[in-house]
């Protein structure tokens, strides 16, 4: 164990880690896992899956493809999707006599475990993508210090997996309006100048100068700033082009600057996080340079461009050594714009940004007005906030002893006599049922139907969300359970009900997994509100277990279970943050990485800044495959 | 009518025929939708389309329609009603994981109408289009989409009406509009066009298709600040009095559009409605698309219910669920009678807005319990100027999605160098 710690730690960011924990080398290993995937995982692919998901997919898993190729994107992800069904025994089917004993489950679960190493070293390409919302209006406020509610016209964005929701051609337009409105700010036709004008655009030439050769060096600047690199010949030339436009139509310098501008603040590479073109390099992997690494590193912690002091590191090309890349990540955190890594990222991972479209029955919670949502949002927010600020451990994001609350807010934890008014403050818990996302309004609340909780769902999102276990979905065909066909449903408990899904053969596997869980948590009504009975006046039963078999009696004794997995929670949190960071859901040799990091990580206690910091100092955040 | 009008009236050519699609999700109960017969269809429509009976001499209802076999995506029965409804064709097994299906008919007709307007087409959804985990290892845009620009582009759809109303029809003078943008826009834009191309070639394929997404929307800027030229010479020859070509003096005048205050989901339905009116009016674009509601996510609390519309669907024989999903049914295809209602009372040229166009209404899926296609459900309204015969409910018609598609195109003048997707054949009963 020490000798790898101690090369790890020898080697640091340079990502060239050839010697894992347990002192096998990536040969070695690979070696282990072509050995165990020839011998165990075939053998036992052919046996009890190939004769459904063999020649052609079956839900989508195409085994006998992904046995020809394990180590690429989607055989890969065939696996881990079928283990996660032969986990939890939802495959093979019941009605097919071949069944694995337990003991080859959890011999397959563990043998496509290692099958990562059968991957090769990849940091996978630079994936672009278009600034945010809030990366957008950011962006022009750190650059041009326009206020930014400037882009409150834009939509907001639906997102999802680090992908946005694509952008239509009539919202495409705004921003052109948005363009037009900022440089009316910032170069106000017919008055003096404005400080950021001077600054942008410099002074106007003296009658006969070259004004041509001025506005090449204000277009330098302006693309330097806005796509966050020094720009090329070919775009300088594309600028002038526009500056020239102005001047034929018989615009000033000034005006033609401005015109200018306005191209630059509609351009694809203002709006979209590229790399920086082509690089000359003939291996097929390389590190990012440093200008992609500072847009990459203010992106993912501000929501905002690179400030000076991040620029001119990359101009010096300073940034990717560590110790100076490690430093930048903590001075980005101890300032206030890393707050934005909870609407960017925390949201997102909580899933609590749902929350404001979602619909309540209005006859059932006439309470869900939009104060209140809005505080239930901006609890989850200061909570995350404060967890990153203090370097607490990722546990405490279960297990905790205050949260934030206001007036309305309190009343739905029962504490209103001791909260008044409108302002959101930090409030310390002695309910031991409260404290940590478990207990917390905004997700009970979105992990809810319109009119009454959902187990099923609330387990689903423990898992999934707080413990990275991978659901099996349901079957398509099969109707949810409200929906079933039964006239002896009424007069049943929700629990009563649930707990029918496990007399279903084709259920039964999963949700005796799911349903457990959120039995944890129906003391919690669908808007997070502490009841001891169901809405049929018959007292909750919150006893429930894990998927492991212990057992729990209340939410206090869930969440006390799960703040125990803290390697568990740490490598979810883990994944999640690098998957946002890199903007691709993680595969293949990416668990490698990972497993690399959580050594370090869990050296440093859990802590949320050795997490962010390992994250954005690891191989894959630095590094980009330009070929093949 | 005076002699200026009349001059005019003889300029103006033959209305455009323009097309429209809406959508809902899940199938319809169909002992409530289908009529029994051509009396029933006249003159006792059963309860779902019960709205349309003052217009049912401008709808045709035909029956037999099959969609398109969904095997081998037999799991993903939601995903597969939305994105093989306008491409009548199945997406591709083997790239799963990314958008590759067929341009869509409302796009075909774009390409070959869409120089004429301000908008090659106009696609409306009631929600954003959200990205959602999705069965069968389908992307999850084939559970959003059924406007597809091109095999690998789904085309993303407004849900802000009041950014339509203010980009489309803004009022003169308003600020920061393209139309008082200054004039150099449409060059600069160009440029910056041209420029992005070196940026292009240095991405990865499936970054060059999230540009292009972007490129292909700034171009529309671009064509929409050319229309808006046009347009305003054209205000400039009427203030001298020529008039536009396009209209008839006779002409109902352009529709108001209110932006509702509150959430009703039927005030926002019918503001949507009432934008594809207008643009249709206004000659703004002659194709459009409206996703009523995605498959999942919808409800109804108008209804007096708040489950949601898929959770009802596989009623079995739940009378409960089987009334409410009727309620929706009935609810979205009042809606559609809204705008058709509308259309018809808007004269425009000899007849009515409605005359000349073709308005669809649909679903699918036949019903959402059990995921049949083999009648699809499908209402048209208008004439599409005389190509279609209304007033009917044709009940043995053979053919299936693609069909319908392909006669809808050939309808509306758009020339066909291959059928839709799947299709091997017209539907000729439905002709005039």
């Amino acid at each position: 164990m020490q000798r790898g710690a101690i090369i790890f730690s020898l080697l640091g960011l340079t990502g060239f880690l050839a010697v894992n924990v347990a002192g096998m080398d990536e040969a070695a290993l690979r070696a282990d896992a072509q050995k165990v995937f020839k011998e165990k995982v075939g053998p036992f692919v052919n046996k009890y899956c190939t004769r459904c998901h063999g020649s052609r997919a079956k839900a989508g898993i195409n085994l006998q493809s992904a046995l020809k190729n394990p180590s690429g994107e989607s055989g890969m992800l065939h696996f881990k999707k079928a283990a996660a069904n032969v986990k939890v025994h939802d495959m093979p089917p019941v009605d097919t006599s071949k069944q694995p004993t337990d003991a080859e489950r959890r011999q397959f679960v563990e043998w496509i475990g290692k099958l990562k190493h059968l991957a090769p070293r990849d940091p996978g390409p630079f994936i672009i993508r278009r600034l945010t919302k809030t990366e957008y209006a950011n962006t022009l406020r750190d650059l041009y210090g326009v206020d930014p509610s400037i882009a409150d016209s834009l939509p907001d964005e639906v997102v999802g997996e680090g992908f946005l929701n694509s952008i239509s051609s009539l919202q495409s337009e705004l921003f052109l309006g948005i363009a037009n409105k900022v440089v009316a700010q910032v170069a106000p036709t017919g008055k003096a100048p404005t400080a950021i004008q001077k600054r942008l655009f410099g002074e106007v030439p003296p009658e006969g100068a070259d004004h041509r050769k001025a506005a090449r060096g204000v277009a330098r600047s302006l693309a330097r700033d806005a796509y966050r690199r020094p720009p090329t010949n070919a775009e300088l030339n594309v600028l002038v082009g526009i500056y020239d436009l102005g001047r034929k139509n018989n615009l000033n310098h000034t005006a033609s600057l401005s015109l200018m501008f306005k191209a630059v603040l509609v351009s694809p590479q203002f709006l979209f996080i590229t790399p920086a073109g082509e690089s000359e390099s003939k291996e097929p992997i390389v590190p990012l340079d440093d200008f992609q690494l500072a847009s990459r590193l203010s992106y993912l912690l501000w929501s905002a461009p690179p400030d000076a002091e991040l620029a001119g590191l990359a101009d010096k090309g300073d940034l990717h050594k560590p110790e100076v890349l490690r430093a930048q990540v903590e001075r980005l955190l101890k300032d206030d714009r890393s707050r934005a890594l909870f609407d960017g990222f925390g949201a997102q991972w909580l899933r609590v940004n749902a929350l404001d479209g979602q619909v309540f029955d209005p006859k059932r919670f006439p309470e869900m007005k939009p104060a209140l949502r809005t505080a239930m949002i901006d609890e989850a927010r200061l909570f995350f906030e404060s967890i990153v600020r203090e370097n607490q451990s990722v546990v405490r994001f279960v297990d905790s002893d205050y949260t934030f609350l206001n007036e309305p807010l309190a009343k739905v934890y029962g504490l209103e006599q001791t909260v008044r008014g409108p302002k959101m403050r930090r409030v310390k818990l002695t309910n031991p049922n409260r404290g940590g996302i478990l207990g917390m309004p905004a997700t009970l609340a979105t992990t809810s139907f319109p009119n009454r909780t959902s187990p099923v769902n609330r387990g689903v999102w423990v898992l999934e969300q707080i413990l990275g276990e991978r659901v099996p979905p349901p079957p398509a065909d099969i109707p949810e359970l409200e929906e079933q066909d039964h006239q002896d449903v009424k007069g049943l408990t929700l629990r009563q009900l649930t707990e029918r899904h496990q007399s279903e053969a084709t259920c039964r596997n999963c949700h005796k997994i799911l349903d457990p869980i959120g039995f944890g948590l129906e003391n919690f009504d669908a808007i997070g509100r502490w009841r001891d009975k169901t809405d049929e006046g018959l007292a909750i039963d919150s006893a429930g277990q894990l998927p492991d078999g212990t057992k729990f009696s209340t939410p206090a004794e869930l969440k006390n279970l799960l703040a125990k997995r803290e390697a568990d929670l740490a490598r979810n949190f883990t994944e999640r943050l690098m998957a946002f960071a890199i903007g691709r859901q993680l595969r293949g040799y990416d668990d490698v990485v990972i497993d690399q990091l959580m050594i370090k990580i869990a050296k440093d206690d859990y802590r949320i800044r050795a997490i962010i910091t390992e994250v954005v100092a690891s191989y894959l955040f630095t590094h980009r495959r330009i070929k093949g | 009518m005076d002699s200026l009008a009349l001059a005019a009236n003889k300029k103006a050519a033959k209305p455009p025929v323009r097309m429209a699609f809406m959508y809902m999700p899940h199938g319809v109960i169909m002992d409530q939708f289908w009529p029994k017969d051509q009396e029933s269809f006249l003159n006792s429509p059963p309860p779902i389309i019960r709205s349309l009976k003052p217009i049912m001499d401008q709808c045709l209802m035909m029956k037999g329609i099959s969609g398109v076999p969904i095997n081998p995506f037999n799991g993903a029965p939601h995903a597969l009603e939305l994105s093989t409804w306008l491409t009548g064709r199945l997406p591709d097994a083997d790239s799963r994981g990314r958008i590759n299906i067929a341009i869509s008919a409302d796009q075909i007709m774009a390409n070959y109408v869409g120089a004429h307007t301000l908008l090659p087409s106009l696609e409306l959804a009631t929600m954003p289009q959200t990205w959602k985990e999705n069965q069968e290892g389908l992307h999850e845009g084939y559970y959003n989409h059924c406007s597809y620009r091109s095999p690998t582009q789904p085309v993303p759809a407004e849900t802000d009406p009041r950014n339509v109303l203010n980009r489309l029809f803004g009022k003169r003078g308003e600020k920061g509009r393209v139309s008082q943008a200054n004039p150099l826009d449409r060059q600069m834009l160009d440029r910056v066009l041209g420029g992005a191309r070196d940026l292009r070639k240095t991405l990865a394929k499936p970054d060059q298709q999230k540009l292009d997404e972007y490129l292909d929307s700034v171009r529309s800027v671009e064509r929409r600040i050319a229309a808006i030229e046009t347009r305003q010479q054209e205000a400039a020859f009427e203030k001298n009095g020529v008039a536009p070509s396009k209209r008839h003096a006779t002409d109902s005048a352009p529709i108001e559009v209110k932006i509702p205050e509150g959430d009703k989901r039927s005030e926002y339905m019918r503001v949507m409605c009432d934008l594809t009116v207008l643009a249709f009016q206004t000659d703004t674009t002659r194709v459009s698309t409206y996703v009523g509601s995605r498959p999942n996510g919808a409800s109804y609390p108008e209804l007096g219910f708040s489950n949601q519309h898929h959770s009802q669907t596989h009623y079995g024989s739940d009378q409960e669920k089987i009334r409410k999903v009727a309620a929706i049914n009935q609810f979205n295809v009042d809606q559609f009678a809204y705008m058709v209602k509308k259309m018809h009372a808007l004269k425009e040229g000899d007849g009515t807005l409605l005359d000349n166009c073709i308005m669809m209404w649909g679903s699918g899926l036949e019903d959402g319990n059990k995921h049949r296609r083999d009648n699809l459900p499908f209402i048209l309204a208008g004439k599409g100027g005389g190509a279609l015969k209304t007033g009917r409910f044709l009940s043995g018609v053979k053919g299936n999605q693609a069909d319908l598609l392909t006669t809808l195109l050939d309808c509306v003048g758009v020339p066909l160098d291959r059928p839709i997707g799947i299709a091997t054949k017209q539907i000729e009963a439905i002709k005039a």
